[in-house]
Order: structure tokens, then C-alpha cells, then sequence
């Protein structure tokens, strides 16, 4: 395959996401502007500017009529998907780390950072209110008794949030109350991303732990785990095919310090069921940050430390390939 | 609810599909750059450009794309025509060069050697400090190697090839022969100890065909003497050859022998050609 490099960004990309279709893509970065591509020849449709920082999180909504992004400027920023334009910005008090639409795209969820005396915090807005409109639910994560979310997820039929946290649990929260339901620890380490399966009903995580986990979404019943020699950034569940993609290496800051050869840049392509590596994809010269297969399962993207997003187009081998056990 | 429409009105150049044919045609730099054009002519779309190169000379540059025309759903054909916002908001229509590049060919390489890789992980730290210092002995031993080529005898190989191979299996384990000389260390660049093998008998033979194994070659040079070690250069995943292999033998008469009456043989529809290796880099590059 020949993957498409796209150079939208001048530092390091920190999630990538498709469109429900897959004819748009969606990069954010440590720089301050989100680009939306068109996947069929990696053309950059435009940029979305107005964030004054590392921008964490992205998310589009059902009908790709408008993007939602979360960033450490203290502010989430909802856009007119097709034109660039802010529609609306919700100020924080402290970094926005990860950011969701609901199935419906009428409301959508914020989580914060603890930040200068701000304990991490939980939102949920409906977009239809206007501007200075009253959250729909807000609430605090106690840090004294669990450490602060890392990423969300809706769950299925806006029941629940699901939220990964530093210390390696995920949770569950009552989006009616924000009590919490339940959570497990399985992970050791700090949760970087998790991913829903195209029916939602399965959950990965990936963690800094090297390894990704994957669960029953509406139970978190730990299911399967999936073991690298690195630490694992993002991972992904294929739509069409009983695979799971993972991506990740050495952190950042150790990177200058080893040869490329050991870095373990690669994508590591595992057997949803039979936990094992059967196959990786070359390409990044930094470790892999966040991953996304196409909605239709023949190419998956994948952003990087390095700053690029490479798209592929999977080869028929891929297509074609039987996992003999 | 999806219905699908004939977009055949949005045209999409793939920029994958940019014919490679670049023209440029010099001019004396004078007067201001004609408009860049396009013309589409059937499938071919001709963008013809202007420009001054690196010498300050007007270069005309025509690129050629093939139009390719998909059937997809309203909203996304719709999508397709959006104009382009944000930073984009100048570039022309199709994939801009400085955005979006094409890159080299990759392919997925599938794995099936996960035992190899558990090995690795499960390695006891006794065990890779004693490779270390393995590695640093091989290292430090090469340099006395080039020093002292002339006196390199025969004798030096199989010595050298028993250190890697028992000193390991010391802890009672067994270690694959592509990791005992610690592949996975940092210093996994330094030389493995492989310089050192006596090159003095080795013969290369080239122009094999794909289908030729170890046994044939085997078979083929049985006649000239006593052989040390064939190599059979394979690709790692169909297992053909690559067309060329080492053959070690352990009297340097033999292979000269073997050069001479092999040279030029005709074997599987194909003429070899078989001469001495040269001696593979020093092994005190590092």
C-alpha cells in the first residue's frame, strides 16, 4: 500500500477521527488548528482556527454538520463543520482533555484536567441552549478517591459515560445524576484512548501499561488483553474484520536517546479473539498517537509523534488474509 | 434514506493517479508569467503552470491527471464540493504538494514468530549482562582481527562460532541463533562476530534461478571438496532465492577449482557465473 502522508501540522498529532461516513478526517495536534481531509485523495478540506493551544480531542457529529474539539486553552470550541466558523465557545477553568458528541449530536460531553487548585471535571452540554446556558450535568471527580479521566466515550443510547483515568481505571457514570455506576482496574497505568466497536457494544483501551484491553462496553467484563514491548497510545477495533489495531512506542521524551531500529514505531495489527500479533505496517518515525480505522474497514489512519497522518488503503494480502490457529 | 447519485458533475482527481509526466520547458526570463491554464480533455486533466525555477529561469511545467469519476452517497458528493476554509482557504482545487505527499510503498509484514519475541521478554538479566559482555569481547576482537588479517587462519572460525553458541546456553536455555549475539540490545549495530569467518575459500555464485534450493547447490559442488557452509540468499517471504549464494569451502584450491569448472555453466536454463567473494566489510568499520 501507499500510504498518504498529510503535513497539515506543525507538532505532534493528538487524535485523529473519521467522519460516520469516511469521506472527511479530522487531526488535531499540539499546535492550535484542527484540519479536516478528504480521505478519498488526502486532500486538506481546511483548518479550524480560533484554539490558542495543544488541542487534545476531536469529534464530529452524525451528520458531519459540526465538529467539536477540546483544548488546553481552557475552552471547547463547537464549529460549523463545512465552513470553519465557531459557533460556540465553553470556557473552562482548566484544560479540556478529552471532548464527545452523543449518538444524537444534540449534546455533548467535556472532561477537564486538574489544574491549578481545579479538581478534574465532568460536563455535559446541549448544544440547542444558547451560549451562557447552565451545563446540562456537571460534576467533579474526586481526586482523593480516584484519579482524573483521561478520555470518554458515550456509551450506548446516552446511558452512560464511560471515562479511562490516569492510574488505569475506567468507570462508568449515570448521565442522569453523574453518579458513578462502576469501574474496574485492570490496566497498572495511565489510559491514553479508548475506542468503541462499530456497534458499541465492545470496548479497547489502550494504556501505558503496553498493553490494550479490550471489554464488554455496557459491563466492562475484561474480555481480552493484548500484549506489546511498548507502551500503547491508541488502539482500534476493525468494523468489518476480528482485528485490533495498536499503536504506540517509546514516550516522546526518550526518543532522541535510541536508534530507530528499536523505537517500535509500527502499527501492531492483533486478532481480536486469539490475542496475537499477526501482522505490522511500518511508516512513523515517532510513536504512533492516536489511530482510526475507516468506517468501511479497508484503511485505517494513523497520527504520529512525528507530526504526520498517514492514511491506508489496506492491500488485498490484508483483505485476503486468514488468521490460522 | 442514502440514496445514491450519479455524481458524475463532481469530479474527483485522485492525486495518486497524477500521470508522472512533467514537462519543462525553458524561457528567457522576461516580461511577466503567463496564467497557469487548465484543459480537460476526456479523463486527461492538463494543468499547465508557469513558473521561475532556482536559476530565476521561466520554467512551464504540465502536469497531467486522470479523472476518475465514484458513485457515492448526496451528502458525501456534496461534502466533496464544499469550499475550502481556514488555511486552505486559497488552494486550488485537488491535493495541494506541501500538504499532501504520497509516500514510499509499505507493506504489512505478517508476523508468525510470536515464541521468538516472549523469548525476548523473558530474558533474565543475568543472562544479557553475560551478552554484553559477550558483544563487547566479539567487538574488541574484530579490531585485532583487521590488524592481523594476513595471520587469520581457518582455525579462527569455528572458535569463534563455539563462544556464541555455548557461552549463552550456559543458563541452561536455549537461545536462537539470531539473538546470541543480544539482536536486541542497544548495540545490536556493532559487528556480530561474522567478519571474522575465514573468507579466504568463499565463493560467490550469481545469476541462480528462482527456483534453486540449498540442496542443488549442494549437489552442484559436492564434486570439488569438503564444504564449510552454503548460503543461499532468500527472500524473507516467498523463501525463493535471490538469484546468488556463498559457497565456503574449507581448501581455497577447491574453490578455485570450482570457479573454473562452474564459471560459465549452464544450470536450469540460466549461465552462471560464480567468482571469489569479496570479503565483506571490515570488521572494525565501527
Amino acid at each position: 500500500m501507499k500510504p498518504l502522508m498529510l503535513q497539515g501540522h506543525e507538532r505532534s498529532i493528538t487524535q485523529i477521527k473519521y467522519n460516520r461516513e469516511g469521506d472527511l478526517l479530522f487531526s488535531v495536534a499540539k499546535d492550535s488548528t484542527p484540519n479536516v481531509w478528504y480521505t478519498i485523495n488526502g486532500e486538506r478540506l481546511g483548518t479550524y482556527d480560533g484554539h490558542r493551544g495543544t488541542v487534545w480531542s476531536v469529534d464530529v457529529n452524525w451528520d458531519s454538520t459540526k465538529l467539536l474539539t477540546g483544548a488546553a486553552d481552557l475552552s471547547s470550541r463547537l464549529w460549523d463543520c463545512e465552513t470553519g466558523a465557531v459557533i460556540n465557545v465553553y470556557e473552562t477553568k482548566s484544560s479540556v482533555r478529552s471532548c464527545n458528541f452523543s449518538f444524537c449530536g444534540n449534546l455533548f460531553n467535556y472532561t477537564t484536567d486538574r489544574q491549578m487548585k481545579h479538581e478534574p471535571r465532568i460536563c455535559v452540554f446541549d448544544i440547542r441552549e444558547p451560549a451562557d446556558a447552565e451545563p446540562a450535568l456537571s460534576f467533579v471527580v474526586d481526586t482523593k478517591e480516584m484519579s482524573k479521566p483521561m478520555c470518554s466515550l458515550w456509551g450506548a443510547l446516552n446511558e452512560y459515560l464511560i471515562t479511562g483515568h490516569d492510574d488505569g481505571t475506567i468507570s462508568h457514570w449515570d448521565l442522569k445524576t453523574g453518579q458513578l455506576l462502576h469501574s474496574v482496574k485492570e490496566h497498572t497505568m495511565l489510559i491514553k484512548d479508548m475506542q468503541l466497536s462499530s456497534d458499541q457494544m465492545m470496548l479497547v483501551t489502550a494504556s501505558k501499561d503496553k498493553t490494550a484491553k479490550l471489554y464488554d462496553a455496557p459491563t466492562l467484563e475484561h474480555l481480552k488483553t493484548y500484549k506489546t514491548d511498548r507502551p500503547v497510545n491508541s488502539a482500534a477495533i476493525s468494523p468489518i474484520r476480528d482485528h485490533v489495531v495498536l499503536g504506540g512506542g517509546q514516550e516522546a521524551m526518550e526518543v532522541t536517546t535510541t536508534s530507530t531500529k528499536v523505537g517500535k514505531f509500527d502499527a501492531k495489527f492483533f486478532h481480536l479473539v486469539f490475542e496475537e500479533e499477526f501482522g505490522r505496517v511500518k511508516g512513523h518515525f515517532g510513536p504512533i498517537n492516536s489511530l482510526a480505522f475507516h468506517p468501511n474497514g479497508k484503511s485505517y489512519s494513523s497520527g504520529g509523534e512525528d507530526g504526520f497522518v498517514r492514511m491506508h488503503e489496506f492491500d488485498q494480502s490484508y483483505l485476503d488474509f486468514e488468521f490460522e490457529c | 434514506m442514502v440514496s445514491w447519485a450519479d455524481a458524475s458533475e463532481n469530479e474527483k482527481t485522485s492525486w495518486a493517479d497524477q500521470v508522472e509526466e512533467e514537462e519543462t520547458v525553458e524561457f528567457s526570463k522576461e516580461g511577466d508569467l503567463p496564467p497557469s491554464s487548465q484543459k480537460i480533455v476526456g479523463n486527461i486533466k492538463t494543468v499547465i503552470e508557469y513558473k521561475y525555477n532556482d536559476d530565476d529561469k521561466k520554467v512551464k511545467v504540465i502536469r497531467k491527471y486522470k479523472i476518475e469519476t465514484k458513485k457515492t452517497s448526496k451528502s458525501v458528493a456534496r461534502r466533496k464540493l464544499l469550499k475550502k476554509f481556514g488555511l486552505s482557504v486559497n488552494d486550488s482545487s485537488g491535493p495541494q504538494r506541501a500538504t499532501t505527499m504520497v509516500s514510499e510503498d509499505v507493506q504489512m509484514q505478517f508476523v508468525t514468530n510470536r515464541e521468538e519475541e516472549m523469548l525476548q521478554e523473558q530474558e533474565d538479566p543475568t543472562l544479557s549482562k553475560f551478552k554484553h559482555q559477550l558483544q563487547y569481547y566479539m567487538f574488541f576482537k574484530n579490531f585485532k582481527g583487521t590488524a592481523q588479517k594476513d595471520r587469520a587462519d581457518e582455525g579462527d572460525k569455528p572458535e569463534t562460532d563455539d563462544t556464541t553458541t555455548t557461552a549463552p546456553a550456559a543458563p541452561g536455555k536455549y537461545v536462537p541463533p539470531s539473538m546470541r549475539s543480544g539482536g536486541n540490545t542497544a548495540g545490536s549495530s556493532m559487528p556480530t562476530g561474522r567478519g571474522s569467518r575465514d573468507e579466504q575459500a568463499t565463493i560467490r555464485v550469481t545469476n541462480l534461478s528462482e527456483e534453486t534450493k540449498e540442496s542443488d547447490l549442494q549437489e552442484l559442488f559436492k564434486p570439488f571438496g569438503p564444504i564449510q557452509r552454503i548460503y543461499l540468499a532468500k527472500d524473507k517471504h516467498t523463501q525463493q532465492s535471490k538469484g546468488f549464494a556463498f559457497i565456503n569451502f574449507y581448501n581455497r584450491d577447491d574453490a578455485a577449482k570450482a570457479i573454473k569448472s562452474v564459471c560459465g555453466f549452464g544450470y536450469d536454463h540460466l549461465i552462471l557465473n560464480v567468482e571469489w567473494a569479496k570479503p565483506s566489510t571490515p570488521a572494525g568499520t565501527s
